[in-house]
């Protein structure tokens, strides 16, 4: 079991940092030192020796000299952090938000230091900064950032955007507790925190997070996953969300009969579970069955009209039964909701095509194989815990499911 | 709960080195109003007009701010008012001060566990053990049960035990023990109130194993699997007290164990154990292997897969599976031992010769220290 907490704070200074901070203190020692130089080196110095409280005395005191020292903000913030004193970090972080070397990472920073100060939205913007700046950071602050982003998705309801994200350190992580809360939590479409949800969620989070978990991990260990899962199932056969957690490992296990039951036994206990709506309008298609797959893609959407995945089920569902032109509408409104989706496009290609539009069918053909050659890339590098994640919140709607078929 | 009943003798008692005295000739005005400032918060705190001192050190820390006395005094007093969010707030400033100050990590990490972070808890609690909070017995109590709560909801069921086991043993360590049996990560809050009773019973079985009332731990392992035959990790308990108390004899529960939970890996290392101990090598690896399998990194799986296959007389893989427990422990001399005589009968003088002296050299650190049990890998040393 890893002893790295990823709920903790970490060593957030790096050795280019320090560096770039003994360049700009040797080149500053050639000129007459200003008072500014004489108290940066001195802050550095005290850093360099762990006098902690000595060093934030002396960089505040440099940057209130020379407010547009980056290196400073970044020095005093990156202290701050480490003694877990968040709003004056996050005080110090701001300053370098317009800084073109520091503004990814401090994104992370400032979220990381308004989740602790219970500053969720704004910590959310952060995050989503964050990603949209290309994840910048040490694998340490990724590691940190990724969890936590993860935790605010699960806070804001975007329960699968949530799992992609946290999936991610799973190869890095391994069996971890954090990891195992953080996927129940999402798993089971709880739209709390770790430290608030009620303590009587406590073993149903658990026992799902490490259906979750132990289903994604490299290799994947079904055996421990189908045991949680039992347990789950035993204790609470009742209750929402338990039965679609199920359903879940079983699609991963490529098990769809028994897949398809416990979808069925969540829709007795949630009438409008969408997840489970769109996986058994998927399973009719695959079936053959239309006019089931049609009845539960209309309630999808009838309850989340901008759900994607719901549209693009009752594209297909028109495609079979030859309603090319309502085929059209519904996956051109999917492909509005979801212009990454590679099944999308591919539909989209096979009903132009069909239409003699031909011309849109090779533009969407062109995509489908791009979106896909993408897709399959970043799968690899996740399975070799390599490269980034995909960006979440850019493509799909909430709880969006994507189908390659 | 015990973070409720330490007292404000205790807190008042400075349980850090003596902040600097207040200077005794200035002649600084504002340093002068600062000293009566501060004096007059003691006072105000001795004389138990807790608000009223709050006021004041919250006003002397206004024209101090790194003032040690000031900040400790106020992050006491709200600890003990249950303010929790200042006191962590006020404490974590003062240990940008004082980061030698063990009682400090330690109200810390409570003030922490109570607002539910919990993993920045357990970090300060651990220092505060690492560090010591001298000889303040409550202080000391908070600090292991929250530790052990915390470790156990971490999953690090192994360091739970290395704390219950250095703590005295008390009925509020029934619970965190109970959990820690039967291998449920929670807190005594969190645990379903239809197996609360489930967990008391299992706490009082671990707690009497520790204080070596072996008899009265079997009874309540019986009273456990009577009540509650098929719930996961009970037939374990039993299973793995008896593999201690009564080798061979915890087969039977260990195996009805995996068919209640077929993932269990320290089932599986313990039964594993046991066949070998019978020379049912074949079933002993199999085992060890599936343990391995589901959790690579169980040194004791490579153990008992390393001893099968020499005692199948692989004595090639049982090298490699050895030397991977042994990298992975290299303190457990049962390891050294196994690989010591595997080298001898291959014939790797050099290499059994290393394994001699690094016996050696463990053992005169046993005699010295923690006489140990030579026998079993720190992973799997109690029940667990």
């Amino acid at each position: 079991m890893p002893s790295f907490h990823i709920g903790a704070r970490f060593r957030s200074l790096h050795p280019t940092i320090l560096l770039l901070a003994l360049s700009m203190v040797l080149s500053a020692a050639a000129d007459a030192p200003t008072h500014f130089d004489t108290v940066a080196r001195q802050a550095d110095a005290a850093r360099t020796a762990n006098q902690v409280p000595d060093a934030i005395r002396l960089y505040r005191e440099a940057t209130r000299l020379k407010p547009d020292w980056s290196d400073g903000w970044w020095y005093l913030g990156s202290l701050f952090y480490d003694q877990d004193r968040f709003a004056e970090a996050a005080a110090a972080f701001q300053h370098l938000l317009d800084n073109p070397k520091y503004r990814g990472s401090a994104h992370a920073f400032l979220g990381l230091c308004e989740y602790e100060t219970g500053q969720y939205d704004e910590a959310l913007a952060q995050f989503r900064a964050w990603a949209g700046a290309g994840w910048a950071g040490t694998p340490e602050l990724r590691t940190v950032g990724y969890y936590h982003f993860s935790l605010l998705l699960t806070r804001e309801g975007k329960f699968t955007q949530s799992l992609a994200l946290i999936t991610w350190l799973v190869p890095r992580l391994g069996d971890n507790a954090e990891l195992t809360e953080a996927m129940g939590l999402a798993s089971l479409r709880i739209q709390y925190l770790p430290e608030n949800y009620p303590p009587e969620l406590r073993e149903r989070i658990w026992l799902a997070g490490k259906v979750a978990l132990y289903a994604q991990m490299a290799p994947r260990q079904f055996e421990s996953a189908d045991q949680f899962a039992v347990q789950l199932v035993t204790r609470y056969a009742g209750q929402p969300e338990v039965h679609a957690v199920r359903a879940m490992l079983y699609e991963i296990e490529e098990k769809k009969p028994e897949a398809e039951l416990e979808y069925r036994e969540e829709l007795k206990i949630s009438p409008n579970h969408i997840p489970a709506l769109v996986a058994l309008a998927s399973m009719d298609l695959d079936k053959g069955d239309t006019a089931e797959a049609d009845v539960f893609a209309q309630k999808a959407i009838a309850i989340e009209p901008n759900h994607a995945e719901a549209h693009h089920l009752l594209g297909r569902v028109f495609l079979a039964n030859r309603e090319l032109a309502a085929s059209v509408k519904e996956l051109e409104t999917a492909r509005q909701l979801a212009p990454r989706s590679a099944a999308v496009r591919a539909h989209l290609a096979m009903v132009y095509g069909r239409l003699g539009r031909t011309g849109e069918a090779k533009v969407e053909s062109t995509a489908y194989v791009e979106l896909k050659n993408k897709a399959d890339a970043a799968a690899t590098l996740r399975m070799k815990n390599e490269g980034e994640p995909r960006i979440p919140g850019q493509d799909l709607s909430d709880d969006s499911r994507e189908k390659t078929n | 709960m015990i973070s409720r009943i330490l007292l404000i003798a205790l807190l008042l008692a400075c349980a850090i080195a003596p902040p600097a005295p207040i200077a005794e000739a200035s002649t600084d005005p504002q340093r002068e109003d600062w000293n009566q400032l501060l004096q007059s918060a003691e006072k105000a705190r001795d004389e138990n007009r807790d608000e009223d001192a709050l006021r004041l050190f919250r006003r002397a820390l206004i024209l101090q701010p790194e003032s040690e006395e000031a900040l400790w005094y106020l992050g006491t007093m709200l600890y003990e008012k249950k303010q929790y969010a200042e006191a962590r707030d006020t404490l974590r400033l003062f240990m940008t001060l004082r980061s030698d100050a063990g009682a400090g990590w330690a109200l810390l990490g409570i003030s922490e566990f109570n607002l539910r972070e919990y993993p920045r808890a357990l970090d300060h609690l651990q220092r505060a053990r690492t560090m010591g909070v001298g000889d303040r017995k409550e202080l000391s109590q908070a600090m292991f049960y929250h530790l052990a709560m915390l470790l156990n909801r971490f999953e690090r069921y192994d360091e739970v035990m290395v704390i219950l086991a250095s703590a005295d043993p008390d009925d509020s360590l029934i619970e965190p023990a109970g959990l820690h049996g039967l291998r449920m990560p929670y807190l005594p809050e969190e645990i379903p109130a239809d197996r609360r009773e489930m967990v008391e019973i299992a706490g009082r079985a671990v707690i009497a194993f520790q204080a070596q009332r072996y008899d009265e731990a079997e009874t309540a392992c019986k009273k456990l699997i009577a009540e509650y035959p098929n719930e996961p990790g009970v037939h374990y308990l039993y299973g793995a007290f008896l593999s201690i108390q009564r080798p061979g004899e915890g087969v039977p529960e260990l195996e009805r164990e995996l068919q209640i939970s077929p993932a269990h890996v320290l089932a599986r290392v313990r039964l594993a154990e046991q066949l070998i101990g019978k020379r049912d090598y074949d079933r002993a690896l199999a085992l060890a292997r599936e343990a391995i399998k589901l959790e690579p990194k169980r040194v004791s799986a490579h153990l008992y897969a390393g001893e099968a296959l020499v005692g199948k007389g692989d004595l090639a893989d049982g090298i490699k599976e050895l030397e991977i427990a042994r990298d992975g422990e290299p303190d457990a001399t049962r390891i050294r031992w196994d690989l010591l005589r595997a080298y001898v009968s291959v014939g790797r003088k050099d290499d059994a010769q290393r394994e001699k002296q690094e016996i050696e050299k463990l053992l005169h650190t046993d005699a010295q220290g923690n006489p140990g049990e030579a026998g079993d890998t720190p992973h799997d040393q109690t029940t667990h």
